[in-house]
């Protein structure tokens, strides 16, 4: 031991500076665990008062006017063409999409980088139901909801022998097979030229399709919402967190995993067939890795463990792919005097590929910041519209953490 | 007829014997103690008997029925409950949702007609609150049943992971380091909750633990564990004077201080002579 060091040891008395703070966590840390838990007074519910509820119905009446009113040109002052109503079917198919792939990574805790193979089944199914059996497309949606569930279900089954990244590549290698196999057999799905899908009888119009959508997504929502409130839900979530509490539990932890998949698949076949009837004609490279990757971003990035957030990410992704955030981007900028082309001119990107740099943005940004993402970003706004005080940190202390996100 | 029989148990992680040939019978409304130092082989035993391991050879009967191979919530459905070493609780969320998730077999609905929202699920749903919320009544946990699990200190956590188990109905409790994290006196209150426990709800209890105190006042024949063998079996007092027994604890032979006890007490078996020493 050297000098210097033994002059900065000597004027120490041992215990008292450097051993006091240890012994004060201890005691704190013991009588955290033996201190009796604190008696919770039953306060009464916290109301907002007659201006509060006002404030409240003004902004659930904006977002009502938002989704249901404004995309369909019903009491809008302005008039959106019928590309941009399609861009808003598109938002709520994908929200339909997130919250398939939502039961997965989300409630179940399973990862699924085959998506896209998930939803194009169902939308080449619809398609060929409908086109080539000429059966109505209330029936088809049926049956593809019926064959994501069964594609779905298989693809879970080999979940159940590998876990995490190993079984993450399986689902990759699905994608890839469906999308260069499945989709490739010309009689059933038209080939490179594609397969016509007419709209259903009533819903030809962009406006009337949007309708439809929205009420396929709400269908969807009120059944994950059963899903998470049920039986089912509660198995999911337990095997999700520690699969041996809750075979501890009596949960059959492959049966619920594999009901997972199935609810999954049935969302997906869903979105599929939307899809399909929604382009009037797909064609399989719509359905390549691209969309899966896209699925998960705004999965993730719409916030996991949050139906709304997830709602409101796909729907932010779909504007975003269809380059209806870009046009409305460089139609604010161009308004400013800058050239109306500007992504591809001034940064040197073009327009198609923004979304591809803007996703992986936002999902880091989510993964270091927001791992709850756009569901624990509104928390506050969302508490507030359900009635309970603003509390700008609530949130804060979020379930999802960043090994949730993690495959 | 026993409630629980482990016929000549083993089991072999590569090379190390977790298990040798462990004999355990537990007859009905009977409290059983397993006690034995760090690594002895109690929690594989555990492991074995509700399912997570299956045992090398030997087998596991539950009633007279063979459950050797039986997977884990088949077994719960059967009436085996038991809890967890490090708490075996969902701990992001709350411990009224614990006990809800906790009553799936008691929960008379097809988890797809629940998904499907049939109205008879919200009824049901509604009977399954309630009786989690008579069950925590029941541990005196009321008040914390919208905490967060994560958010509540080790020794509730013990308490809500009984009620938990309790909620899935069990014949037979299997409790693994229930006082563990608490002070003398709450675990003097934790056995005073066994029994009344047996009492009201018939069970049988097996429970490991370290509290050689509570394990004596509660059980009433107590297994110690050693190197994956039984050491010594038989009413707590003896086995816990048992000179195999205090050497395995202290680490050295028992020094007779007092007037010199007889060396195997009444009612106690002890199938070894020697103690090797397997790695541990």
């Amino acid at each position: 031991m050297s000098a210097t060091e033994d002059t900065t040891t000597i004027p120490r008395v041992p215990g008292a500076p450097t051993d006091a703070p240890t012994d004060a966590e201890t005691d704190a840390e013991t009588t955290a665990v033996m201190a009796p838990v604190p008696a919770a007074a039953p306060e009464a519910r916290w109301r907002p008062g007659r201006a509060g509820w006002l404030a409240r119905g003004a902004v659930w009446l904006a977002v009502a006017w938002l989704v249901l009113a404004l995309p369909a040109n019903q009491l809008s002052p302005i008039t959106i063409g019928p590309a941009d109503v399609d861009i808003a079917s598109r938002a709520v198919i994908f929200a339909i999409g997130g919250l398939s792939l939502h039961v997965l990574l989300g409630w179940c805790g399973q990862i699924s980088l085959g998506h896209q193979a998930f939803v194009g089944l169902g939308a080449f199914t619809s398609a060929y139901l409908v086109t080539d059996l000429g059966m109505s497309f209330w029936f088809a949606i049926a049956v593809a909801a019926g064959f994501g569930a069964v594609q779905a279900t298989l693809l879970g089954m080999v979940s159940l022998r590998l876990t995490g990244l190993y079984f993450a590549l399986v689902t990759l290698a699905y994608g890839a097979f469906a999308e260069n196999t499945l989709f490739g057999i010309t009689s059933l799905t038209g080939g490179e030229g594609g397969k016509p899908a007419a709209r259903p009888p009533g819903f030809e119009s962009p406006e009337n399709y949007y309708y439809l959508c929205l009420a396929f997504l709400a269908l969807v929502i009120w059944l994950d919402w059963r899903l998470t409130r049920t039986k089912g839900g509660r198995a999911m979530a337990a095997l999700r967190e520690n699969p041996r509490v809750a075979s501890a539990y009596g949960i059959n932890v492959r049966a619920y995993t594999l009901m997972a998949f199935a609810v999954s698949g049935i969302f997906a076949g869903i979105a599929g067939s939307l899809t399909a009837h929604h382009d009037e004609i797909i064609v399989k490279s719509s359905f390549d890795f691209r969309l899966a990757l896209t699925f998960v971003l705004m999965t993730v990035v719409g916030g996991l463990r949050s139906r709304v957030g997830v709602v409101i990410g796909s729907a932010f992704f779909a504007i975003l792919e269809e380059g209806a955030f870009v046009a409305m981007v460089e139609g604010l900028i161009g308004g400013l005097g800058f050239t109306p082309t500007f992504f591809e001119s001034v940064i040197g990107l073009p327009a198609e590929f923004v979304g591809l740099v803007v996703g992986p943005i936002l999902l880091l940004l989510t993964l270091t910041l927001y791992p709850g993402g756009i569901g624990q970003q509104i928390a506050p706004i969302t508490r507030w519209l359900g009635g309970r005080r603003f509390d700008r940190h609530a949130g804060a202390v979020r379930e999802v953490e960043v090994d949730d996100v993690r495959a | 007829m026993s409630v629980l029989e482990v016929d000549k148990v083993s089991i072999r992680f590569g090379g190390v014997q977790a298990l040798r040939e462990v004999d355990l019978r537990v007859g009905e409304w009977e409290i059983v103690g397993i006690i034995g130092p760090n690594g002895a082989g109690k929690t594989t035993l555990f492991n074995c008997i509700t399912g997570f391991y299956e045992p090398t050879s030997g087998a596991v009967r539950f009633r007279g029925r063979d459950i050797t191979a039986m997977p884990v919530h088949r077994r719960t459905a059967l009436g085996l409950g038991r809890t967890f070493q490090n708490v075996g609780l969902v701990k992001n969320t709350t411990v009224a949702a614990n006990l809800a998730t906790a009553q799936h077999l008691q929960t008379e609905y097809d988890a797809w007609t629940g998904f499907l929202g049939s109205p008879a699920t919200f009824a049901e749903e509604r009977r399954i609150s309630e009786r989690g919320a008579l069950i925590l009544d029941l541990m005196d946990l009321s008040d914390v049943a919208d905490e967060r699990v994560a958010d509540l200190p080790y020794g509730v956590l013990k308490r809500v992971e009984i009620a938990a188990v309790l909620a899935t109905d069990p014949d037979l409790l299997l409790l693994d380091e229930p006082g563990s994290g608490m002070g003398p006196e709450e675990a003097h209150a934790l056995g005073d909750t066994l029994l009344r426990l047996r009492k009201e709800f018939g069970l049988t209890i097996v429970m490991i633990d370290h509290h050689v105190p509570l394990v004596t006042r509660v059980s009433d024949y107590v297994y110690c564990l050693n190197f994956g063998e039984v050491l010594a079996a038989g009413r707590p007092d003896d086995v816990r004077r048992h000179p195999e027994v205090v050497r395995a604890y202290l680490g050295e032979p028992e020094e007779p201080t007092g007037p010199a006890e007889p060396v195997t007490a009444e009612g106690v078996t002890t199938p070894l002579s020697t103690q090797e020493g397997a790695p541990a």
